[in-house]
């Protein structure tokens, strides 16, 4: 059963192709994993999911719903959480606040003015239970912003996932980390993620074998393939997308 | 119940608040510090609504005066409604009247101008603020144009015999008001809206990822801040028993700004106390000098660029050496910079004095100055050059000191 | 009815050329460096009082070329000492830094100079009219007014579009870092960029101050409408603020001219109120009172349906 699917996604900026059709199902419970040069329009795919961006033509349908064109607070209530590649956390709170923060939602308190989060000890008690499952509950009072890196790559996947979506879209989550800062997370990643459903943006090719179900792979706006990790391997053209990218690195 | 048990967990501190508040026209009963009382107890409520947009928020407004205005205007309407007994209730609930308006006026500006914080929000409130402000002189029968309206607070049923004739009766009022919405401000921020609007203040676009509209969460927080100006503008009519146009203008929307920022926006307390300083500034100084407004704005701006946590900020910097308790440590470093520095102070002022009193001799800290003197002025740039060097001679020792007493212990460092 | 038409489009030229004259400054420093700058009136008033003071010892001409240069050192002091500091605690930080420096030199220009207005006059050279049409007269120093703002603008996008220098100055407006990484001196630019804005206020102050009156409010009358203006316009778009400015200034000095009210409005569908009718104000109202609040009504208008003003670029 599909969570989600894209059906001939568009998206243009000005006269800029940057998705030029785009389908794709992701099954529930699935790893999925998106891999593609830099520039191919994997972060502006998950823009246009999330909310962030409308669609040029197309839709979007998740959990039998259609979202594209929809605000990211609502598409987020549907069930649907991401990080960022870019650390996007409240950098002026606390790690706990964070978190709990990003629970809210999820337990009811909507906008409320007249509950006083002090005296929630069931909303207290998961936040706290995040933090340990990220491993950050020891720095729980600290500002969020003056975490190290990989702690606040931590807390990025701990705000994503504290609401209990079933769909966990992570962009790029261990860029920038250290061999075994990466190791670490990935772990973390597969404890969190475990029983959901995950789209993961990842350029780490190792995490990605090991992780991944499947692989698409979006070259300039398109998917040229989906498939199990041991086909995408052996496709030819990835290899060409793919070794050409390499080559020029070296 | 629930909600008194929480207060009770911190009420050390707000029983002492309310003890000060209550005590004070006990120690200080002369008229003059009354009427200083009564008007820190509207800055404290003003700034401290401010801070609801501002410092939790992350929303600059140039034109929150007009939620104050609004709420006095009608205030002292509803004064002359119970003089002519067309309405008759307590004098005491006046603020209500004040911050049903500002909430009223704040619900319907909020719907269009909370969509963006930013410039553009500033921008929106600035236009607002003039038109309004603009407005009221044109419509005269309401605001009475340049004069403005007044009314009368001894009339209505008396509480327990008390007529609020005299200003220390009217104060008494005013500490419970301020009490009061300093309570639920502060309550306020422990709830979940009052904490999304500090999230959206740190990052409206993650706001929206986990659930909430950025939008929305800005007009909670507006409305809430109409609200409590409100109440502000209510305890300035009774007070004042008057109020002009110029209580809803530019001018005073920048004045709470300032209490807001030189007090400290990222703290709770930070607002009361830059009411509390800037009363003082503006009660005080203003009898000794006729520049005080110039040393305000000197003294405003350098804050913004030193102190830009304000007054708040400052003392809160020595969390980690009070921690650490190396606080005594700073105590020397301190008086070493701190002596020169009120040395260089007094000489600059004394100097700008000297430029204003062309000619005439004045009195200065116990001297009397001839701006005329050539020895004078001589002595003077003495003293501050001479400050200016202790100053600079002292700051290595306190950057020492500074520094020990503020490293965190290797096991504690988050970034290890 | 065609005088007063005649006289108020150019009136409204008067005011429009020199509205645009600030509103370009605080453009052009409001794209480079995300700052709108507050206190861009008061190097206007500043521009005034230098330019008054000049003119006692020197005549009105050695004002007019030195006032705006001294205005533009003093705001890239402001930049290089004040503004470059605050700018790393936010954009918030910056606005209420340049809200203090409006504070601080209206209280500043009172200390030196006094609360009282200044007998500034226009140079004697141009104390003649220009030409009269229907009985009125229109005086030549307006006309120098609208001469002067033209050759600066057509200078301004001269040196905009066709110098180096300018090229640069629209590279470092959206692409600040690299054009650092190209070896230009960004911080430089923007010190250069704020004291040109600011010389082009002074500028402003300098040819208006015989005519807008020059005491210490006079900040404060214009400095909202320029805002207004620039926002109207859309923040950041140089032809916006053109077309925002002369709209601004021609629609005030329409409603200023016309004798029109809600009297006339009234009469026309044949309804009457009596004096003391609770909405009397209302109902007496004409377009002459309104006429100071038109600016910010238009602007809350364009915000609501425009957010981003009439040719404006998306808030970064």
């Amino acid at each position: 059963m599909s969570i989600l699917t894209l059906n001939n996604i568009s998206k243009n900026f000005g006269e800029t192709k940057i998705i030029r059709g785009i389908d794709l199902a992701i099954e529930d419970g699935e790893k999925h994993a998106i891999i593609g040069p830099n520039g191919a329009g994997k972060s502006t795919l998950f823009h246009l999911i999330s909310g962030l961006h409308n669609v040029s033509s197309g839709s979007i349908v998740f959990k039998n719903q259609e979202i594209q064109n929809r605000p990211p607070f609502e598409i987020s209530r549907l069930g649907l959480a991401r990080s960022f590649q870019v650390t996007n956390i409240f950098h002026r709170m606390s790690v706990f606040e964070n978190v709990r923060c990003a629970l809210l939602w999820s337990k009811g308190f909507r906008y409320s003015f007249w509950h006083l989060l002090g005296r929630q000890s069931e909303l207290n008690d998961a936040a706290m239970h995040v933090l340990e499952e990220i491993g950050l509950s020891d720095q729980a009072q600290y500002p969020a912003g003056e975490l190290a890196y990989a702690a606040q790559r931590a807390l990025e996947l701990g705000i994503a996932i504290a609401s209990g979506a079933d769909l966990i879209m992570l962009d790029e989550p261990v860029a920038g980390m250290s061999i075994s800062e990466a190791e670490n997370a990935v772990e973390l990643i597969r404890k969190v993620t475990s029983g959901k459903t995950l789209i993961m943006v990842e350029h780490d090719m190792n995490i990605v074998f090991d992780i991944a179900d499947r692989i698409s792979v979006l070259v300039y706006g398109e998917i040229i393939a989906t498939d199990v990790p041991e086909k995408i391997r052996a496709n030819p053209q990835v290899q060409e997308a793919y070794l050409g990218e390499v080559a020029s690195s070296a | 119940m629930g909600i008194l048990k929480a207060i009770a967990k911190k009420s050390p501190i707000w029983i002492a608040y309310l003890a000060a508040l209550l005590g004070l026209p006990l120690i200080f009963d002369s008229i003059l510090a009354i009427s200083i009382f009564n008007q820190m107890a509207i800055g404290i409520v003003f700034a401290l609504s401010y801070n609801m947009l501002l410092g939790q928020g992350g929303m600059l407004s140039f034109g929150h005066a007009v939620y104050f205005g609004l709420g006095g205007f009608l205030a002292v309407h509803t004064l002359t409604l119970i003089e002519f007994e067309t309405v008759y209730f307590s004098i005491i609930f006046i603020p209500v009247i004040g911050g049903v308006i500002g909430l009223l006026a704040a619900i319907f500006i909020g719907s269009f101008s909370t969509r963006k914080a930013g410039t553009v929000f500033a921008m929106i409130s600035l236009g607002i603020g003039e038109l309004i402000a603009a407005s009221s002189l044109i419509f005269s029968d309401f605001f009475g144009g340049e004069a403005g309206i007044s009314g009368d607070r001894t009339y209505g049923p008396t509480f327990f015999g008390v007529d609020f004739a005299q200003n220390d009766q009217i104060y008494y009022v005013a500490a419970i008001w301020v009490f009061i919405a300093t309570l639920f401000m502060y309550l306020f921020t422990q709830t979940p809206a009052g904490r999304m609007a500090n999230a959206v203040r740190d990052n409206p676009e993650r706001a929206e990822f986990i659930g909430y509209s950025s939008r929305r969460i800005r007009f909670i927080s507006f409305c809430a801040s109409g609200l409590f100006a409100g109440i502000a503008g209510g305890l300035f009519a009774l007070n004042y028993e008057f109020i002009t146009e110029e209580n809803l203008n530019a001018a005073t929307s920048g004045r709470v700004l300032l209490m807001a920022y030189i007090g400290g926006l990222g703290y709770f307390i930070g607002p009361i106390i830059g009411a509390v300083v800037l009363t003082l500034m503006n009660s005080l100084l203003s009898n000794y000098t006729e520049l005080w407004m110039l040393y305000l704005g000197i003294m405003f701006l350098l804050t913004v660029i030193y102190l830009p946590r304000g007054f708040a900020g400052f003392i809160m910097m020595h969390q980690v050496a009070w921690i650490n308790n190396r606080i005594k440590s700073l105590a020397i470093p301190y008086l070493l910079i701190g002596l020169p520095s009120l040395v260089f102070l007094a000489s600059i002022i004394a100097m700008v004095e000297m430029s204003d009193h062309e000619g005439e001799v004045f009195h200065y800290l116990g001297f009397d100055l001839d701006p005329e003197s050539f020895i004078t002025w001589a002595i003077v740039v003495g003293f501050s050059l001479a400050a200016y060097a202790g100053v600079r001679a002292a700051l290595p020792q306190l950057k020492e000191a500074w520094e020990s007493a503020n490293t965190v212990p290797d096991n504690k460092d988050p970034k290890s | 009815m065609l005088e007063v038409f005649v006289f108020a489009t150019l009136n409204g030229l008067v005011t429009g050329l020199l509205l645009f004259m600030l509103a370009s400054g605080l453009t052009l420093i409001f794209s480079m460096m995300g700052v709108l700058n507050f206190a861009h009136a008061s190097f206007y008033m500043l521009g005034a009082y230098f330019a008054y003071s000049i003119s006692l010892k020197t005549g009105f001409w050695v004002g007019l070329i030195f006032a705006p240069l001294l205005v533009g050192i003093l705001g890239a002091m402001v930049e290089r000492y004040g503004l470059r500091r605050v700018h790393q605690s936010g954009h918030v930080a910056e606005l209420v830094f340049t809200f203090g420096l409006a504070f601080l030199i209206d209280e500043a220009v009172q200390f030196f100079w006094g609360a009282d207005t200044k007998n500034y006059r226009s140079p004697e050279i141009l104390d003649f009219p220009l030409f009269t049409m229907f009985g009125q007269e229109f005086p030549a120093y307006r006309g120098f007014m609208i001469g002067i703002s033209v050759l600066i603008f057509i200078g301004l996008y001269y040196v905009l579009t066709r110098s180096r220098v300018g090229i640069i100055i629209q590279a470092a407006i959206t692409h600040p870092n690299t054009v650092a990484n190209l070896g230009h001196n960004v911080p430089l630019i923007f010190m250069g960029v704020f004291g040109v804005g600011t010389a082009l206020a002074g500028l402003a102050g300098v040819i208006a101050g015989p005519v807008l009156t020059t005491f210490p409010g006079m900040a404060l009358v214009l400095g909202s409408i320029v805002f207004v203006i620039v926002v109207i316009g859309g923040l950041g778009s140089l032809p916006g603020a053109l077309i925002a400015s002369l709209l601004v200034g021609l629609l005030q000095s329409y409603a200023i001219a016309s004798d029109v009210g809600m009297p006339e409005l009234l009469e026309l569908l044949g309804i009457s109120f009596d004096r003391s009718h609770p909405l009397n104000d209302l109902w007496t109202l004409s377009l002459p009172q309104i006429a100071p609040i038109l600016p910010y009504l238009l602007l809350v208008l364009v915000l609501i349906f425009r957010p981003a003003g009439l040719l404006g670029k998306r808030e970064e």
